[in-house]
Formats: C-alpha cells, sequence, structure tokens
C-alpha cells in the first residue's frame, strides 16, 4: 500500500489539552486546548430542514456543521456572541461524538494537513475507558475518515514507554504511573502493559490546585498583582520540592537573598510592569502533594501513602516490580527533586513495613527497591510514549488496517495487541 | 473550514519561532512532519544552530522536474537570497533550502513575514511550476492564433496534438492533466475512492458543482465528472490501470481565469488543492450525516421508552409506572 512510507499521527486527546504530531518527533507539533466553538447562528435553520423532506436537501441546508473553530482559535471564537464553547472531553472520557468527530476533522486537515487514508493512527484512551467508546472511535476513525490503519493505546501504557528514555529505567512495561495534569491525579498500576483497574486511585489535588494556593498566599499577603496568570507563572518557573519543610523555613531565614525571589509581571501594555515578590510559596506550593492539609480541609491522604496502597491492592506477585519503576507523566510532576522526594517517603514508609514483619516473624527480609523515575519528556509523557512506539518499524503490524475492520466490524477493537518489549 | 488553506500551518509555526527566538537559546530542532499527498517536510538545525534546513519531498517531483520545477522555485524565493539559499538536497528529500537566522533576525517585520508565508507555501509552489508552464503556453497560443481561423482542420489538429502535462501526484494512480489550448487551460483530475460510499458522496458534491455554476457562479469554470471512462482529451495518456473506482473531474479554465497577476495565482492555488478539498468535503458530509444519525438514534430511542406496555398487576388493574423521556422511572417507596 502507498501509505506504507508516512509517518503515523499521533493523537492524545486530553480532558483540558489536546496533543497532535507526527511519530517520530520529540515533541507534539500543537498542544491546544481540547474546546470547539460551534455556531449558534445555525441551530434553527438546521432543525427545520431535518424536518422538510429529505430530497434538494443540500440546496437548503446552510453550511452550519463547517462554521466551527477548534483549540486556541475557539476560545478567542467563544468570546464573540456567534459560538458556544463545549469541551467534548470529560473525565479523560468522550462525552460528545459530534462535537469529537469535527474536533477530530480540524485537527486533521487543517492542522496537521495529512490525508487520513494515508496515514496510521496511534490514539489514546484513558485507563477503564469502556469498550463502547473504543468502538465508537474505530467507527468515526475508519467509517467518516478511512483512515489506514489504528492502534488505541492506554495513556498509562505510554507514560511508561516514555520513561524508556531515561538511563535508570529498565524497559519493562511494568510499573507504576503517576499522572498529574491540571485537574486529577491518577496513581495507575500497569503489569505487563496492562492496567489493574482494581487498583487505581485518584487524588483530587492537581495543577489547578496547587496554582490556587499560590494565589490565596498572594492575596493574604496583599501583592499588587494576584491574578491566576501570575500564581500560574510563578508556579513554573519558581517552584520546587524541599526535603524538609523545617528546615527550609530555616534556610529562608537565614539567607533571604538567595530564597527570597521577585517576579516582574508583564502586561500588554508594555510601559506597565508590577514587581511580585515570591516567598515560601516556592516549596510550600509542591508540597500539598506530600501534606495536603496545608491547602485542602477534606482530601488529607499524601501522595506516597495512596502510592503505597494502589500497590499493596494490586496482585502479589507483581508488588515488587511496581515499586522499582514509579514513573512520572503529567506538567504537575514537573517540579524539581519531585521524584526524589516522593522516592524517599515511600521508601520510608515500605521499609517501616518491613521492620515490622521482621519483628514480627523473625525473618529476614530481602528488602524491597523503590525508585522513582524521573525523565526529561514528562510533560508530554503520554504524547512521546506514543511517538516512540509509533515510529518501530512493527507498529503497522499491531494496528488494525481498513480492511480488518471492514471484515469483522467495530467490536475488533476491543483487544489491540501488545507491543512486545524490545529486550 | 470551508476551503484548504495552501500554505503548511506547522512549517508557518516552526520557522515563526525559529525566527522569533534568539540565537543562542535556540534549541536543537530535527522535525518531520507531513502534508498532503505524500509531502514530507523536515527542518533541521543539525550543523550549526543558525543554519535551518528546510527539507521538501514531493512524490511527484520527477513529473515536476521536467517542468523546471528547480528553476521556478530558485526564481520564485530569489528576493530572500540574503538569507535563504538552495543548498545540496538531503538524503531522502528533493529538495532543500538553508536559513541563515544570524542574518535574517536583522531584517525588518515585513521581510520576515513574507518570508515565513512564503516558505510555508513551498508545496504550493513546487507544484506550481507546471502549471505555471502550461499557462504560459497558453500565453503563446493565444497570440499565435490570435487572428487565424481557428475552425479550420489544421489549426485543429495542431492543437490537438499539443503536448499534455502530466503530474502523477499520488503515484500512478491519481494524477493531474493539463492542455493548454488558445483559448482555455483544460486541467483534469483522477482521483480513487477507496471507499464504495465515498464514491456516492463524491458525485452528489460534484453534482453540486454543476448546479451551483448554474444557479449563482456564472464566472467559476466549468466542471465535468467522468466515472471509470477518462475524458477524450487524455485518452493516450492515461497511466495505470483501468479502475471502477476512479473517477475524472475536469475543469476548463478560461482567459478571465488565467489573467496575469494575483488572480492567476490564486487560481494555482484553489486547484491544485482540489483533490484535497474534494476528499476533505466527503468526510465532512460522512461526518455530518453520522451527527444527524446519532440525533435520529437518540429520538427513536425516546419514543421506544414511551412505547413500552403498560404493566398489569394480576387483577388487571393498572400498576403506576409512569416513566420520563430517557426512560428513568419515579419509583416510589422502594430503596
Amino acid at each position: 500500500m502507498a501509505s506504507m512510507g508516512t509517518p503515523a499521527v499521533v493523537m492524545d486527546n486530553g480532558t483540558g489539552l489536546t496533543k497532535l504530531g507526527f511519530a517520530g518527533n520529540d515533541s507534539p507539533s500543537f498542544i491546544f486546548p481540547t474546546a470547539i466553538a460551534t455556531s449558534t447562528l445555525g441551530g434553527k435553520s438546521t432543525k427545520s430542514s431535518a424536518s422538510n423532506s429529505s430530497s434538494f436537501l443540500a440546496s437548503k441546508r446552510g453550511l452550519e456543521d463547517l462554521d466551527f473553530f477548534i483549540g486556541d482559535e475557539a476560545l478567542s471564537a467563544a468570546n464573540g456572541s456567534n459560538y458556544s464553547l463545549s469541551y467534548p472531553v470529560k473525565h479523560g472520557q468522550i462525552e460528545n461524538w459530534d462535537h469529537m468527530e469535527r474536533f477530530w476533522e480540524n485537527s486533521i486537515f487543517k492542522y496537521l494537513r495529512c490525508e487520513p487514508e494515508d496515514h496510521y493512527f496511534l490514539m489514546t484512551e484513558p485507563p477503564l475507558n469502556p469498550p463502547e467508546n473504543r468502538e465508537s472511535t474505530a467507527e468515526i476513525m475508519f467509517e467518516s475518515f478511512n483512515c489506514a490503519g489504528l492502534y488505541i493505546a492506554v495513556q498509562a501504557v505510554l507514560a511508561l514507554a516514555a520513561s524508556w528514555t531515561s538511563s535508570k529505567a529498565n524497559r519493562t512495561l511494568t510499573g507504576t504511573v503517576i499522572d498529574s495534569g491540571d485537574g486529577v491525579t491518577h496513581v495507575i498500576p500497569v503489569a505487563e502493559g496492562y492496567v489493574i483497574g482494581g487498583a487505581i486511585k485518584n487524588i483530587p489535588l492537581a495543577g489547578r490546585d496547587i496554582t490556587l494556593f499560590i494565589q490565596s498566599i498572594l492575596r493574604d499577603r496583599g501583592e499588587v498583582d494576584t491574578t491566576l496568570q501570575t500564581a500560574e507563572k510563578i508556579k513554573q518557573q519558581f517552584c520546587y520540592v524541599c526535603p524538609d519543610i523545617v528546615k527550609e523555613f530555616k534556610k529562608f531565614d537565614q539567607y533571604p537573598e538567595e530564597k527570597f525571589a521577585q517576579y516582574i509581571v508583564e502586561y500588554t501594555d508594555k510601559n506597565k510592569t508590577n514587581t511580585v515578590d515570591v516567598g515560601y510559596e516556592r516549596f510550600l506550593a509542591p508540597e500539598i502533594f506530600f501534606n495536603p492539609e496545608i491547602a485542602s480541609s477534606d482530601y488529607l491522604t499524601p501522595l506516597p501513602t495512596v502510592v503505597d496502597q494502589v500497590i499493596q491492592a494490586s496482585p502479589i506477585d507483581v508488588r515488587k516490580n511496581l515499586y522499582k519503576n514509579i514513573v512520572l507523566s503529567g506538567g504537575s510532576t514537573m517540579f524539581t527533586s519531585f521524584g526524589k522526594r516522593l522516592q524517599r517517603d515511600l521508601k520510608g514508609l515500605v521499609d517501616e513495613r518491613i521492620q515490622l514483619s521482621e519483628r514480627l516473624t523473625g525473618n529476614k527480609s530481602s528488602g524491597v527497591k523503590v525508585e522513582v523515575i524521573s525523565h526529561k519528556k514528562q510533560r508530554n509523557a503520554v504524547w512521546f510514549g506514543g511517538s516512540l512506539l509509533a515510529q518501530t518499524p512493527e507498529f503497522k503490524s499491531y494496528c488494525y488496517t481498513k480492511q480488518d475492520y471492514d471484515e469483522y466490524g467495530p467490536s475488533i477493537v476491543r483487544n489491540f495487541s501488545l507491543f512486545s518489549v524490545p529486550s | 473550514m470551508l476551503q484548504i488553506e495552501s500554505s503548511n500551518l506547522l512549517l508557518e509555526k516552526t520557522i515563526r519561532e525559529c525566527l522569533s527566538t534568539e540565537i543562542e537559546s535556540l534549541k536543537g530542532i530535527q522535525r518531520t512532519f507531513t502534508d498532503f499527498d505524500f509531502t514530507t517536510y523536515q527542518v533541521s538545525n543539525s550543523t550549526a544552530k543558525h543554519l535551518v534546513v528546510v527539507s521538501i519531498y514531493v512524490k511527484c517531483w520527477s513529473d515536476l522536474v521536467n517542468y523546471g520545477v528547480e528553476e521556478y522555485l530558485e526564481a520564485k524565493y530569489a528576493k530572500f537570497n540574503k538569507v535563504l539559499q538552495k543548498i545540496e538536497t538531503e538524503a531522502g528529500y528533493d529538495f532543500s533550502f538553508v536559513l541563515d537566522l544570524s542574518v535574517a533576525q536583522k531584517e525588518d517585520v515585513e521581510f520576515k513575514e513574507e518570508l515565513v508565508s512564503e516558505l510555508a507555501n513551498l508545496k504550493r509552489n513546487s507544484i506550481a511550476a507546471p502549471f505555471e508552464k502550461a499557462f504560459s503556453r497558453y500565453d503563446e497560443l493565444a497570440e499565435t492564433y490570435a487572428n487565424s481561423n481557428v475552425y479550420s482542420e489544421e489549426v485543429k489538429q495542431e492543437l490537438e496534438n499539443e503536448s499534455i502535462l502530466t503530474i502523477n501526484y499520488r503515484g500512478l494512480d491519481e494524477s493531474i492533466y493539463i492542455k493548454p489550448s488558445f483559448d482555455r487551460v483544460t486541467v483534469i483530475f483522477s482521483t480513487i475512492f477507496k471507499d464504495e460510499t465515498d464514491k456516492i458522496f463524491g458525485r452528489v458534491f460534484l453534482q453540486e458543482f454543476v448546479d451551483a455554476r448554474r444557479r449563482t457562479v456564472q464566472t467559476a469554470p466549468q466542471v465535468l465528472y467522468s466515472h471509470i471512462e477518462p475524458p477524450l482529451d487524455i485518452r493516450n495518456v492515461i497511466q495505470g490501470r483501468a479502475d471502477d473506482n476512479k473517477g475524472y473531474v475536469t475543469f476548463v479554465l478560461f482567459p478571465r481565469h488565467l489573467v496575469k497577476g494575483d488572480r492567476r495565482q490564486n487560481c494555482i492555488s484553489h486547484i491544485q488543492f482540489f483533490r484535497n478539498y474534494f476528499h476533505y468535503h466527503i468526510k465532512c458530509a460522512k461526518a455530518y450525516m453520522h451527527s444527524r444519525m446519532r440525533f435520529r438514534v437518540k429520538e427513536f430511542l425516546k419514543v421506544l421508552n414511551r412505547a413500552k406496555p403498560e404493566n398489569v398487576d394480576d387483577e388487571g388493574k393498572l400498576i403506576e409506572n409512569r416513566k420520563t423521556a430517557s426512560g428513568r422511572r419515579f419509583e416510589v417507596g422502594r430503596g
């Protein structure tokens, strides 16, 4: 087939952001909000033509179904009165298929500029996605777009694959994935490429909560600029994870010049700038993962404890491997020494339990190795993992092609064979 | 989105980023991406940070070379020769430019913008070469035959023998044929439908073209569609096998479309993306159909839910069992 030479398209539609690009690149070509702005003017005329007889439909029907924007353009179009904004993906799962179909249509033809008939596609899905959703995705990809081939991968598995770039990583598909985006943090155990569904845990603390926490500190201190954007920038530029809060407070008092920082807020009006002091929030903000009580009153379990619970809930024969390969993914895990702190705290929990059991049984334990793997591609780990896998020569043999689909129908995508792990 | 733009958004974005970031803070770039019809671009700065190499691969390059694409591109980008030079082509690609950022960044905004937009149109400009050639041949012919009797047999014969420019833009099966004449230029696309339903959508869609011309846009070029049978003009140059899934779309461009300057350029931009535009709209039509089907299914489900027989107890009395439209029940006194 003629489509063999073209790179595969990797699409990761998250709740907040969509990552689009071609396999083989090290970063997505486009990152924009998973938002679609549809015209509200045409709504009426579509309905009236639907009730009319179907002949001459084309001449009566307008072009409302082509009148929409996606991504950043959608956000700006929605400022006007003629468009309404909606987010077709909710909690990682696609809710509105009409909008999603058009969203894909535009991402393929306008942004990626490729003929779907010539390309293989790698799409992602959240863990515990119902198989019906997979089928609907396949229906759209094969029947609307006639795409050459399709592979649907679980995001957590791709995040594991992305960690192979790290020198520490051993190339396995077994590990615990900590995926922290803007809205929610998931802890997902994966054994040999299969997600252990029963053991997944969610933490309702993620990037947005950190930003809000910074904002509240800025407000308490009465800074001149306490907008969400400023808080966001401070989070990205200044925050880090400290080993010990008490010691860190002392350090701030001893060496204020080194520790306290200043952030200069720039406005669209070039002449106006404001200076915001950045203080303890530098290390306090990411601390909410480890001591959630400082920011939230209803969620109190620290991240290392959750990870420990998740691994303890998994089958006993994979637990050691899950401790050995804890992989970070998503923007909110990008703080300096986030991995180190997590590893230390988790190690503490595990060692405590081992000591207890040694004392109770009298047997010597061989010990459990805890390792958290950080790597450079954490921010778009899922997309990057997809890009890595989709550029391998075997990728196309794992995909289902249009012919397969026509032969067996949508239920074919309920199962995909896993990537064999190169040793 | 009604039209497919002729410029590549991603190429535009990449070049713009390169021009606006400081050279020192520029990271290594190595990007490969594609455009319609198996076109591939590569943007990289592997040799030196400030030297960005832009390469393009076009499937039908060997055809394009016959029609002078290299000279055409060089002439087209000559105005940027301070910053943009043709270099030896990278392996696996057909044409390479090197962009010297250290010079380009010092230029004014207008120059940069023009550079970005022209580079983003690299594919469009490559395919434009044969069109330019055919159109200039049309200019010649129009001049030659301006005063002669074009209905005479000899002239007819000569025009008949006018060579046809062929671009196999998607391999041997899908081609563009361009035939210049003294009063028109005929452009014929052959395209293949991979899917049975696409064929039908395609036919309806092209019928719209014909209707629209009749109704409102009388200045549009004439469009003819034929299925399986190639049009007479190109019957003797057809390559590739005859195929049930093959369709031919003929455009007849008249002198008013070929006015030199912007209009001619515009015409080239639009006509060469016709296949993509065509297939894009088939897909949009299908997406629209799907959304209508989902809507219908939802309506039918509502009807079905309402139409369930009412429950009757042993004595033949009705059990109150009302439902909402979505089929949920008001359960009283349970749970």
